[in-house]
């Protein structure tokens, strides 16, 4: 069912984010539009013998109150760090709606593993966990259930875990939950929070790169991983930025590779145009998965060629933040958000596609943003596909 | 529009394993089997063989709950509190004693497995969502699948729920009744079935733990003739009315 029709259109209200380019959005623009790649950092403290490259988010992160010391993670202390870039928006939210009618959905893909690997640790070197540590850390319902508590909602409050997709998915549930008229308002996003689960399991696949990632060049030979939180107060008839399409699809292929072809990645963009009611020549500007996988920019630069007879500028912004997992589909949302909340009399300011240049001649071809480029005001894409063959296509579109 | 048609159900735990064995446990519930799995003998061996007990419960129930005709054509839910997180903490200790990760066991460990999994063996490229939610893990998966009916009613929703009982690392820090369980139902916006209505709302009134999982509490009530079910033993309240 296409959620145009009547009602009034889901509005992305507020926007908080916490990645390597920064905390808030006045700190995180300036640097996406500038490509900026120098926020990346190596640590060698995660997988043995390795040194890699990450979007790490540096400095301290804000302390989980101690009422919810349950809660007291990493994961939920970056959720903390970006709810509070919003707090009086989402407090507002909250008076206008009522704590009950007022939903989280969030998504990851960590929850707090870093800190159930912390417990574990000591639990092999002393022979009990972590007196610090409590399941609700662990727990991806968690990740919701601690906003929740924080924020002493009593509204729905669930975690969509579904790979790389986790986050924009979040968004699509946020948006039917309003539909449902179950909520009135909801805070919707994602954190993941970089870990040894993840940066082992990443490079015992082989899709790590030991230099930064370069999606779309003819040197791409993986990914590099980061971090972050992105979370959106979410209503129907805000005046923000609109969610105005969802697509989603599943692949039926493999369990941690995409379908050469890109059908999933395809039937994903068409029916986010579809349920958007848009033309594909109406896209302004693309905000890829490009993941920097030899695999994954082949079939989402090949699903591209097929769904826009004319495609779109392009961009990853994985080089300049890392691949953040559950958290991407948030972030990558959120970037497209900023692209049209920065717009301005003459249109959009789109973040540039960092990389080498060196063009693949296997890929289909495809509009790579350069520095300082310009398009003309209209619906944007982002494009999220995760492990398991699980996709999902955003379209946000500036309100009228 | 939180209205739904339930048009089949099947679910599984050992020694209850069909329709007849769930009818009598509903006259007279007690406690479900802790451990256990389903043989799952329709799963192609080599997707089988990567299949965990929680992976076996939930492919089992959904294979018996969605006719072969629309396995392919189902939105899909896959809803779990615990999820694989015991295959997560195996791969944690692994990296507590500096061993290297099977990239295999890696990829399988993620929260949407089963949904990757049912995806392979149904071949069914709809959208699928897994969801985990604390104690309302059961209402949140029945919100989800609600959700994916608001988006495409022409497309019945497989909502998938499942458990089994949390490694001895972390079990006691969790207070559940403990199971290895599976329950699926068919939800669609029309057809043949019960009619139900879905509210949540806070905290009114006691709720008295259950001795087994809140899935199992809804397929006991929709077998017997009560009007109104409640859920909820934290500060949320969840209820289904029959419709008709």
């Amino acid at each position: 069912m296409s959620s145009s029709g009547t009602r009034a259109p889901c509005s992305l209200d507020a926007l908080g984010m916490v990645n390597a380019l920064g905390r808030g959005l006045e700190e995180i623009w300036p640097r996406l539009l500038d490509g900026d790649q120098s926020h990346l950092s190596m640590r060698d403290d995660l997988v043995p013998n390795r040194s890699l490259l990450l979007g790490a988010v540096r400095g301290n992160l804000p302390p989980v109150p101690a009422s919810l010391r349950r809660y007291a993670c990493r994961n939920n202390a970056m959720t903390l760090a970006a709810l509070e870039t919003i707090e009086d928006a989402v407090a507002d939210g909250i008076r206008a709606a009522g704590r009950d009618r007022v939903g989280v959905v969030m998504g990851t893909s960590t929850s707090g593993v870093s800190d159930a690997e912390e417990a574990i640790r000591h639990q092999h070197e002393t022979g009990k966990l972590a007196p610090s540590f409590f399941y609700e850390q662990l727990e991806f319902g968690g990740a919701a259930g601690f906003v929740s508590a924080l924020l002493g909602l009593t509204g729905p409050t669930y975690t969509l875990s579904t790979a790389c997709s986790s986050g924009a998915r979040a968004l699509a549930s946020a948006r039917s939950l309003l539909d449902l008229g179950i909520c009135d308002a909801v805070i919707a996003g994602a954190t993941d929070t970089l870990c040894g689960l993840t940066t082992n399991g990443f490079s015992a696949l082989q899709l790590v790169s030991d230099v930064v990632t370069n999606p779309c060049s003819r040197n791409r030979n993986g990914l590099t991983l980061g971090e972050g939180s992105a979370l959106f107060l979410v209503t129907r008839g805000g005046d923000g930025i609109r969610l105005r399409g969802v697509g989603e699809s599943s692949e039926a292929h493999h369990m941690s590779a995409p379908d050469p072809h890109g059908e999933g990645a395809e039937t994903a963009m068409r029916s986010a145009l579809r349920d958007a009611g848009l033309e594909p020549g109406a896209i302004a500007y693309l905000n890829l998965h490009g993941t920097g996988t030899p695999l994954n920019d082949a079939m989402e630069c090949r699903a591209i060629a097929r769904t826009f007879p004319s495609p779109p500028p392009c961009s990853s912004t994985k080089p300049l933040v890392g691949h953040a997992l559950g958290a991407a589909g948030a972030l990558e949302a959120g970037f497209c958000w900023l692209t049209l909340h920065q717009r301005d009399a003459e249109g959009l300011s789109l973040i540039p596609h960092a990389w080498d240049g060196q063009v693949d001649p296997e890929l289909a071809p495809v509009p790579l943003v350069t520095k300082g480029m310009r398009a003309a005001v209209g619906p944007v894409m982002s494009n999220s596909f995760g492990f398991g063959g699980n996709n999902c296509t955003l379209i946000l579109e500036a309100p009228e | 529009m939180t209205r739904a048609v339930l048009q089949g159900w099947s679910a599984w735990a050992t020694g209850r394993e069909d329709e007849a064995a769930w009818r009598s446990w509903a006259e007279a519930p007690e406690a479900l089997a802790r451990d256990g799995r389903p043989e799952a003998g329709f799963l192609p061996p080599m997707l089988r063989r990567r299949c965990s007990a929680l992976a076996r419960i939930m492919l089992t129930v959904a294979f018996e709950c969605a006719p072969p005709a629309i396995r392919d054509e189902v939105r899909t839910v896959f809803a779990s509190r615990h999820g694989n997180i015991n295959e997560s903490i195996d791969l944690l200790m692994r990296l507590a004693r500096h061993q290297p990760l099977s990239p295999t066991r890696f990829s399988h460990s993620v929260h949407n497995a089963q949904a990757g999994l049912y995806s392979i063996a149904a071949e069914n490229r709809r959208p699928s969502s897994s969801i985990s939610a604390q104690e309302d893990t059961f209402a949140c998966g029945y919100l989800e699948a609600l959700s994916h009916l608001a988006r495409e009613p022409e497309q019945p929703v497989l909502l998938v729920v499942a458990d089994v009982p949390l490694a001895e690392t972390f079990a006691a820090m969790v207070e559940e009744p403990t199971a290895s369980y599976g329950v699926a139902l068919m939800l669609a916006s029309r057809g043949p079935g019960p009619e139900l209505d879905f509210a949540c709302g806070s905290e009114d009134g006691d709720a008295s733990p259950l001795a087994w999982p809140d899935a199992a509490e809804f397929l006991r009530w929709l077998l017997g003739d009560e009007p109104r079910l409640q859920l909820g033993a934290g500060r949320r309240r969840w209820s289904w009315t029959r419709a008709h």
